[in-house]
């Protein structure tokens, strides 16, 4: 038994590297989750405490989920009520879901969240906790009506997840790469960044001033979608645009 | 930097070693708690730790802030005498194969919840960089599933050996981790240098020259 779904997940992982985009990630992994009787996947960045509902969104990098549920979810920021978040947060184990009832069993809200989710055919479902690179921690869960996983298992889906959301993140790391266009003058003037220099010596060394500096930065920063200078220059440099 | 010990120069490194083995004590010993490997005068020294081993210490002045030893695969090592139960698969085994043990870091040097910190990508990249000159491509890893994802996103081809197993209070799963010439850039990226981190005490005019 345990020889064969080890075969079985390895298998997995090799067809992994044949996917595209994280689409088809998506519906390798679904066809892998049935035999757990899992219909539905979502996997994402958990957000900070705080974050609005378009960076929450934005987190999310695998997407088979009732969609009426997602809308619901997080336009009422059910995401920071939700007991299978905060255990994410908290915990490097995988749980089922019923095994965390006993924690949010006198918490009114959480229980809500966790009942309607039922409602939306979201009635037993198993999360698995992964950290990535950049110190976030993500949440994995897959979901449906009725969910079988023994202890071997959990061993298995702790793979699939890690290696499905890994090739995703890869993909999407990819895509951004071909859909973010800098321009020659913001790549410039994020290269001297890279390499220390003040506003002032950007300024000097690309014959502008500091402002005309501070408008390339402005611009190559909403268009790597972060928030301070320290960030644009690392996201760029993860995306390979400058060196 | 990282120095890498082996019985060719240890004869410089006898305080430097010390402070490794005396980390790791604290670590694996103190804070994870394998008390297995408590020894009464706080220097983690293990069977492996003899003329095969090549240890890598992450020094800073004189202080040893991280450390971590790669075995060979083709002597014994962690995955074939003591956690063979995690090798479901026939076991990896050659030149180009070694394992990677005792990873450790100081707590004042660690990620805290951020992206790799320097000290940990050094080591990762002082691997990475003795393996491509020693036609060493791959390693055998044993550790919390957790982490793997790391791993999978610095661009090291990870393969399971098994399913992950609970040992003591922690999952384990063993995994082989191939690299290349991508995974350095990954990291040099990561630290936003790529100046190298290993020390080379033994050949400073190739180093100019090169």
């Amino acid at each position: 038994m345990s020889r064969k779904s080890f075969e079985k997940t390895v298998e997995f992982i090799r067809n992994l590297e044949g996917a595209r985009n994280p689409a088809e990630v998506c519906g390798m992994l679904l066809s892998s989750a049935k035999q757990f009787g899992a219909e539905y996947v979502l996997a994402g960045i958990i957000p900070r405490p705080g974050v609005g509902r378009q960076q929450q969104v934005s987190g999310v990098v695998l997407d088979h989920w009732p969609q009426e549920w997602s809308r619901r979810y997080f336009s009422h920021g059910y995401i920071f009520r939700d007991p299978a978040i905060t255990t994410v947060r908290r915990s490097s184990f995988s749980f089922l879901w019923s095994e965390i009832e006993p924690l949010y069993r006198s918490d009114m809200t959480a229980r809500r969240v966790m009942d309607e989710a039922g409602d939306f055919k979201l009635k037993q479902g198993f999360t698995i906790p992964l950290a990535t690179l950049d110190g976030d921690i993500a949440g994995f869960s897959i979901a449906g009506e009725q969910l079988e996983v023994s202890p071997e298992e959990r061993g298995v889906l702790t793979l699939l997840a890690t290696y499905a959301f890994g090739r995703s993140i890869l993909l999407r790391e990819k895509e951004q790469a071909t859909t973010i266009k800098l321009t020659p003058r913001e790549r410039e003037a994020l290269q001297w960044a890279a390499e220390g220099k003040t506003e002032w010596e950007i300024g000097e060394q690309m014959g502008i001033s500091e402002h005309g500096v501070d408008k390339h930065m402005r611009s190559a920063r909403e268009k790597l979608g972060t928030r301070t200078r320290a960030h644009a220059v690392a996201e760029a440099l993860r995306l390979q645009l400058i060196k | 930097m990282i120095h890498i010990v082996t019985p060719e120069n240890q004869h410089l490194f006898r305080g430097e070693m010390d402070q490794a083995y005396r980390l790791r004590h604290r670590v694996f010993v103190e804070e994870k708690n394998w008390t297995d490997l408590a020894r009464s005068d706080g220097r983690e020294i293990d069977q492996f730790d003899n003329e095969h081993a090549v240890h890598m210490l992450y020094i800073e002045g004189s202080k040893v802030l991280g450390y971590q030893r790669m075995l060979p695969s083709t002597r014994p090592h962690l995955l074939s005498d003591v956690l063979p139960q995690l090798c479901e698969d026939e076991r990896p085994v050659g030149e180009h194969i070694w394992e990677w043990t005792r990873y450790c870091v100081e707590p004042a040097h660690r990620e805290r919840g951020r992206t790799l910190s320097p000290v940990a990508n050094a080591l990762l990249s002082g691997i990475v960089e003795w393996g491509l000159e020693n036609g060493v491509s791959s390693i055998i890893i044993q550790m919390n599933p957790l982490w793997l994802l790391r791993l999978v996103q610095l661009h090291f081809r990870t393969i399971p050996l098994g399913l992950p197993q609970r040992i003591g209070d922690e999952d384990v799963v063993a995994v082989t981790a191939s690299f290349d010439h991508r995974t350095l850039v990954r990291l040099q990226e990561m630290r936003g240098k790529s100046q190298r981190v290993l020390a080379e005490p033994w050949r400073p005019v190739q180093r100019l020259a090169g």
